[in-house]
């Protein structure tokens, strides 16, 4: 009975640090994806960008260790400058570059999740601040909030389900926010439509696009190669 | 019906054998390859006015400067311009004639006037369809050639809409047709105003000038403009480019095909109306 109850105050304790220190949850993580070297997986991708019209389309992902990234897909796409699927990983994998702070918690989709903000110690990669929302119990990223100098501020929210034992996402929805593109009149040639009030269009507007991966195949190395194409 | 084979075989060969006939081939096939060529230099720099506004929020990945977006920006440019090619050769096919008095001669054959102007009606069309056929094979195939195939990222007002190549030819296909039938509707113009006026010039002027003015009217957005632009042929010329839209206005685009398509009827009605009533002074 002793030795139970030691057990669980033990476990307790080091569920009670997880919760309070952002660095062990990271730990955590990063314990989790250095297991991953490379991975490909098929991808569904899902526009909604502001003034641009885009059909699902769907490619081919490919990743190796520490950030390098691509898609490989037919046709025309678009993907935020500040890739959170490039950067999430190697952000949090290099612990020397930033320092980490407890903002909070939060429930996210029904789980209790601690608010860790990453601000860096370089001034390197146009990041301003990094806020990722950290399952406490199961330690994976369900929300992030990335904020550059350039780039503005990306929001993801990530969908775990078959690989989460490696933090690899079934679904990344990711919201940025962007002002409508537009195409002047006279560019387009398009001299029978109306121009319309562009005060409006001035505005931000939120962009979504919804990335699914399927049949993902961890650590079976591939050729340098794949990384090379960006398309078919 | 012989006679109006006769005739139009006549009428086909009178095209063919006239220089300006080939003049509107050279026009469009230079005008393809000095756009190809200037794309070929410097199209993705042009293309960055276009990806500026985005450029530090997105990566636009694949391959923008295709076949497919040569095409569609050749044929938005000429298709203001392919008109006045066409009235060059179909404004005088009956005023020409009665200015020098061949069509005393024509008239004298068994075919009806109406068979006359049907006939030569006919043969401008078959005249618009070869400079399109021409324009298709130099601003899609040999832009396809230069360039390769790829999605289109058709450019409008609204914004961009990205066209996926694996769902573009039957685009292409209906894209000619309507072309083909804006066009018809000024060779139809230019025949009807041929057989009003009785000299070479002027119909091929007036057709020139009206669609001038139509145009023009078309680029304002002004509230008095606004109440006759639906009333403008101009208008419906270019709705081949609702094709490239998404979800397709295919209502929008059934109305514009009606409404170019009565006035071919209403110019060709016009055309035997007054051709059959003329009294052929010259």
């Amino acid at each position: 009975m002793k030795k139970i109850l030691v057990l669980v105050m033990s476990l307790f304790s080091v569920q009670a640090f997880a919760i309070d220190d952002p660095n062990a949850l990271i730990r955590e993580l990063n314990k989790r994806f250095s297991q991953v070297n490379d991975y490909t997986a098929h991808v569904r991708m899902t526009f909604d960008i502001p003034g641009v019209k885009m059909n699902t389309m769907n490619g081919k992902v490919f990743f190796k260790r520490p950030d390098r990234f691509r898609i490989r897909t037919k046709g025309i796409f678009f993907l935020p400058k500040q890739n959170p699927l490039q950067n999430m990983s190697a952000m949090l994998l290099d612990t020397s570059s930033y320092t980490s702070v407890m903002s909070g918690y939060e429930v996210v989709k029904g789980k209790k999740c601690a608010i860790v903000n990453i601000i860096p110690l370089k001034n390197v990669n146009d990041l301003i601040l990094g806020k990722f929302w950290i399952d406490i119990k199961n330690p994976l990223v369900l929300k992030t909030q990335i904020t550059t100098k350039n780039n503005g501020t990306i929001e993801t929210e990530n969908v775990y389900v078959a690989n989460s034992t490696f933090t690899l996402p079934d679904q990344i929805i990711i919201k940025l926010e962007t002002k409508k593109i537009k195409i002047s009149k006279m560019l387009a040639a398009d001299l029978n439509k109306k121009s319309k009030d562009t005060s409006k269009d001035n505005k931000l507007e939120t962009g979504t696009i919804v990335l699914s991966f399927s049949d993902y195949k961890i650590n079976t190395k591939f050729a340098d190669s794949e990384l090379e194409k960006t398309e078919e | 019906m012989k006679e109006f084979f006769a005739i139009l075989k006549n009428e086909l060969i009178k095209t063919i054998r006239r220089p300006r006939s080939y003049i509107g081939f050279a026009v469009i096939s230079f005008i393809c390859l000095m756009l190809q060529g200037a794309f070929y230099q410097d199209g993705r720099e042009l293309l960055t006015t276009v990806t500026a506004q985005f450029d530090n929020i997105f990566n636009v990945q694949g391959n923008i400067l295709n076949g497919n977006l040569i095409c569609f920006i050749v044929l938005q440019t000429l298709i203001v311009q392919m008109p006045l090619l066409v009235a060059f050769v179909t404004g005088d096919q009956i005023s020409g004639e009665t200015a020098s008095g061949s069509i005393r001669f024509l008239l004298t054959t068994p075919a009806s006037r109406t068979k006359i102007v049907v006939a030569k009606w006919l043969s401008g069309l078959v005249y618009t369809l070869l400079l399109l056929l021409v324009l298709g094979i130099f601003a899609l195939f040999v832009s396809r050639a230069i360039f390769g195939v790829g999605d289109l990222m058709a450019m409008n007002s609204e914004g961009l809409t990205i066209i996926r190549a694996d769902d573009i030819n039957w685009r292409w296909g209906y894209a000619f047709l309507i072309a083909f039938l804006s066009l018809s509707v000024v060779a139809s113009l230019s025949t009807m105003l041929s057989c009003i006026m009785d000299n070479s010039i002027t119909p091929i002027v007036t057709v020139m000038a009206t669609i001038i003015i139509f145009t023009i009217i078309g680029m304002f957005d002004m509230k008095s403009f606004d109440v006759i632009k639906p009333f403008l042929f101009t208008t419906h010329m270019i709705s081949w480019r609702s094709l490239f839209e998404d979800p397709l206005p295919v209502h929008d685009i059934l109305t514009s095909c009606a409404i170019l398509f009565l006035h071919v009827v209403i110019f060709l009605g016009v055309a035997i109306f007054y051709f059959k009533r003329k009294d052929i002074t010259n």
